[in-house]
């Protein structure tokens, strides 16, 4: 036994390591993932360009190596124009959804949780189902979808924390329901809406069910911002989703202010997500399979999970947004199709192996 | 006594009177796509049985409360002659502009307020389960005419619309004016056999395959359309194609079905990236069609196949 | 003085559930809570803990609870919860370093020295073989000495233990009694802790603070508060108090008299 105030005299300081976060070893596998998926986003697609020919086109753009590319002023535009910004977008979304997923689960001790818990989706959907069925600003030529999905995810989230906190709601199992509520409510909102107006149904469904397509460079520059000043912020926060882990009430009694907390992480998240389904639809399943597959590899601590989970996010729904464009090429599948396909059977793994189930 | 001479003039002047009005009888009949006036004669007419895609229809006299829920229909209704016999057409009948537009909708059909009207025929494009079998429950008439696949079934459906409303004259002359005409724009293009289209029904690149109405039309001129190779997408013929594949194979037309929904014009089709890359978009070759004109199967085809002529015959030449 | 409590209430949805407590505890004394279920000795132990609002008042070294930040209160003063959460997948070692949140910033992250602190706590109560186990793999005791060596990587001088025994089996019970026991021995750790056995309270606590109904009932040494009479009175039990120098004191319960039951049935 150490003598009184004598903790630290004991042990010699060189026996503390920081605690570990990502190993190097998977910092490398994260990066080679979003690497290569990147590279076979740019170089696979509906249209066959050739991918030594795209490694070709690749390379000429940087400076010193001398190679020539061989592409046609066509193909230079399919792919720099199309698809580039399609990967870069796929990256950014499936980064955002899968990091704020891991986050909600941290911040609600949940394991279903996703970025969707608390209403965003069924927002962005009533939003963006207003602006088609209505025709809001089709006069003006502008597309006003993205803005009113942002607008419809923000405000469902909202409401579903006014809602939660004005019920006694530090709990989060109240918020969790009041999510659930707002959530019921804004569908059948956005149900009633798309069925008025029978000749935008298909439509509204193509929205919903989630595409990467995008009107080039600036779908990608508005959305980054919003994505990156997310992620920090809940990369800023990894360490006290560890803490929350433990409960409101020992989380508030080791000096954490459990509501605030909360608020920012929330916040944060939803703010990416939203800017993330205003352009890309309701991607599912996103923010459960990649933290949960992070969490069966690489531990559970959010030092390590949602850090990996950014990466191998951006990595997946590229490689899944990939399988959309060629599966039934030169047909598209719309994007949530596939991770619902391939999500609910790795649901089920995930179900098996864990032993317990818990973040 | 008549004297011979007059006798001959009183006799050559009875017999052109006579010609005369035997010649009212059969005289050329007015313009072929606009209204017709009704004939007569469809006491000989029914009772009649007419094919439809819920089967053989069987009506008893002719009808004079028609309820219409297919816009198509409503068109044809009032192109052969049966305009006076509607009393009420669906929410999304647009033309002609004085058909008798109500509130009930052809995708939700409602059996009561169909019923409401106490209609004698009803006309449907689009059964969603219980139409057909709740109209038959009360004992009205119901013919339920899907999308055509072709020309030959939309000139069928019309005839049959003719024979069921007492409009058979009015109908085969539609018909025929319509056979004529198209066939006459139909090889008013020879050079644009061999052609690539690409028909736009979203701006989310929904496209529509040879195997649709409007996807026949093209075949017409011989084009190729670049959605084919997408057939097996979607059952119906309708699949989404992405982006890069159409700027790909570069088609040298561009047929723009989404105007109205989607505000698409040459103009913005030709600022999505990539698409400055496209033939059609650098010759001017982008048809702006009107989303019903496109949509539909009647009497109004003939407007969408000149649009396509006029545009093929300027195929390819820079604006 | 380590805590003075005065006057103290805490109403729970507006309904009072402790009235006009009042207490001390000086630096390194041992104050047990002792009472029947429902009267209030939680609830006093979150109120010391800052995390409750209170009337009245609770000063600790002189400061009011209240006034104090919670991040300052928590590094003044541990609490080892009734049920705590056990998160199963995560190691004894991340567990423990959890304790030193309060002395972190906002986010920040326990760097090699907080490692130390956990580990050497972790070594006090004898669990550093404990250092990379799974939480989930742990058994009863196993899993309250990781409790305890959080609270312990606080660094805090006040310790607040809510019914520390409850879940655990006999040896189990002397085990972590007796840890608690002798880290108030090293000097330097006031134990202000909940109990609903009251042997345990009787032979570890130097002072004994009866509660019912949420009021004061009785204050003082074990030997002054755990009586017979009182017992009867506010548990409505019948014991026998055995008092000796080799057991300290004890109480043991006995079976309620033969005419009462035949009175029942």
């Amino acid at each position: 036994m150490t003598s009184a105030g004598g903790l630290r005299a004991r042990f010699p300081v060189r026996q503390g390591r920081a605690l570990r976060g990502v190993s190097l070893r998977w910092a490398l596998a994260a990066g080679v993932f979003v690497v290569v998926a990147a590279l076979l986003g740019l170089a696979l697609g509906p249209v066959d360009l050739g991918i030594v020919a795209v490694a070709r086109e690749v390379l000429s753009h940087v400076p010193f190596l001398g190679v020539q590319s061989s592409f046609s002023e066509t193909e230079d535009a399919i792919l720099w124009e199309l698809r580039a910004p399609r990967v870069v977008l796929g990256l950014l979304v499936g980064a955002m959804l899968a990091s704020a997923g891991a986050a909600y689960q941290g911040v609600f001790r949940n394991p279903l949780a996703d970025p969707y818990l608390l209403g965003a989706a069924a927002g962005a959907g009533l939003g963006a189902t207003i602006v088609i069925a209505y025709d809001v600003g089709g006069d003006g030529g502008l597309d006003l979808r993205p803005l009113a999905a942002f607008a419809g995810a923000t405000l469902g989230v909202a409401v579903a924390y006014l809602l939660g906190r004005s019920v006694g709601g530090r709990e989060t199992t109240t918020l969790i329901l009041a999510g659930v509520t707002v959530a019921a409510f804004f569908t059948a909102l956005q149900t009633y809406v798309q069925q008025r107006s029978a000749d935008t149904v298909q439509e509204v469904y193509s929205w919903i069910l989630g595409q990467l397509e995008t009107s080039g460079w600036t779908d990608v520059l508005i959305v980054l911002p919003y994505v990156v000043v997310s992620a920090l912020v809940l990369l800023w926060h990894r360490r006290l989703l560890d803490v929350l882990a433990v409960g409101d009430d020992e989380a508030a009694s080791l000096g954490v202010p459990v509501a605030r907390v909360r608020l920012l992480v929330v916040a944060a998240a939803t703010l990416g997500t939203a800017a993330a389904v205003a352009f890309s639809g309701l991607i599912a399943f996103v923010g459960i399979i990649v933290p949960h597959a992070v969490r069966l590899m690489a531990g559970t601590s959010y030092r390590v999970v949602l850090p990996l989970s950014l990466a191998f996010g951006a990595g997946f729904l590229v490689l899944m947004d990939l399988v959309s464009r060629t599966a039934v090429a030169p047909a598209q599948l719309p994007i949530g199709v596939v991770t619902a396909f391939l999500g609910a059977p790795f649901f089920a793994v995930v179900l098996r192996t864990t032993r317990t189930v818990g973040p | 006594m008549l004297n011979r001479p007059l006798a001959t003039a009183l006799a050559v002047l009875l017999a052109l009177v006579l010609v005369a009005c035997g010649g009212d009888d059969d005289t050329a009949a007015p313009p072929a796509t606009s209204t017709v006036t009704a004939e007569t004669s469809s006491a000989a007419e029914f009772p009649v049985t007419v094919e439809a895609d819920n089967g053989s229809v069987t009506l008893a006299k002719e009808p004079n409360a028609i309820v219409s829920l297919s816009a198509t229909a409503t068109e044809t209704l009032f192109a052969i002659g049966a305009g006076e016999q509607v009393i009420a057409v669906d929410d999304q009948s647009n033309y002609p502009p004085d058909a008798p537009v109500s509130d009930l909708s052809g995708f939700q059909p409602n059996v009561e307020a169909i019923a409401g009207y106490e209609p004698d025929l009803v006309v449907a494009a689009y059964d969603p389960g219980e139409l057909v079998d709740g109209l038959e429950k009360l004992n009205i008439p119901v013919l339920l005419q899907d999308a055509a696949p072709d020309l030959d079934a939309a000139y069928e459906q019309i005839e049959a619309l003719g024979a069921a409303t007492g409009n058979v004259e009015g109908a085969e002359k539609v018909v025929q004016s319509m056979q004529v005409e198209i066939e006459e724009l139909a090889g008013s293009a020879p050079g644009a056999a061999g052609a690539t289209v690409y028909h736009e029904l979203g701006p989310d690149f929904f496209s529509a395959t040879s195997e649709t109405f409007i996807g026949s039309v093209y075949e017409l001129f011989g084009l190729v359309n670049i959605a084919d190779a997408a057939a097996d997408a979607d059952a119906a013929g309708y699949p989404q194609l992405s982006g890069e594949y159409v700027v790909s194979e570069n088609p040298d037309l561009v047929v723009l079905a989404d105007t109205k929904c989607c505000e698409q014009t040459a103009a913005t089709v030709a600022k999505r990236p990539g698409w400055d890359q496209i033939d059609a978009v650098a010759n001017g070759d982008i048809v702006e069609a009107d989303d019903d004109i496109a949509s539909r199967w009647g009497p109004r085809t003939v407007e969408f196949v000149a649009l396509i002529a006029e545009a093929l015959a300027g195929l390819g030449q820079p604006q | 003085m380590m805590l003075e409590a005065r006057d103290v209430g805490v109403a729970l949805d507006r309904v009072p559930v402790v009235e006009g407590v009042g207490f001390t505890l000086e630096e390194g004394g041992w104050l047990g809570l002792i009472g029947p279920n429902g009267a209030g000795k939680t609830t006093i132990l979150k109120a010391v803990a800052g995390l409750v609002r209170y009337s009245g008042s609770i000063r600790m070294q002189g400061d009011e609870v209240a006034g104090i930040g919670r991040r300052a209160v928590a590094r003044r003063v541990a609490v080892v919860p009734q049920i705590p959460v056990i998160p199963p997948d995560t190691t004894v070692l991340d567990y423990v370093v959890l304790g030193r949140t309060p002395h972190l910033g906002y986010a920040g992250s326990p760097g090699p020295r907080d490692v130390v602190a956990a580990r050497s706590a972790l070594a006090r109560l004898d669990g550093a073989h404990l250092v990379d186990r799974r939480l989930g793999s742990l058994s009863g005791g196993e899993r309250q000495r990781a409790v305890l060596a959080r609270a312990v990587a606080q660094d805090a001088s006040l310790l607040l233990l809510d019914e520390p025994t409850s879940a655990l089996d006999v040896g189990a019970q002397q085990q972590v009694l007796e840890l608690v026991a002798s880290l108030r021995a090293d000097g330097g750790l006031t134990v202000l802790s909940a109990m609903h056995d009251l042997t345990h309270a009787g032979q570890y606590a130097d002072r004994l603070l009866l509660l019912d109904g949420g009021r004061e009932q009785a204050t003082g040494t074990p030997h002054e508060v755990l009586t017979e009479e009182l017992i009867l009175r506010h548990f409505g039990a019948s014991v026998r108090i055995v008092a000796d120098a080799e057991t300290g004191i004890a109480v043991v319960p006995l079976r309620p008299p033969v005419e009462a039951e035949q009175a029942v049935s």
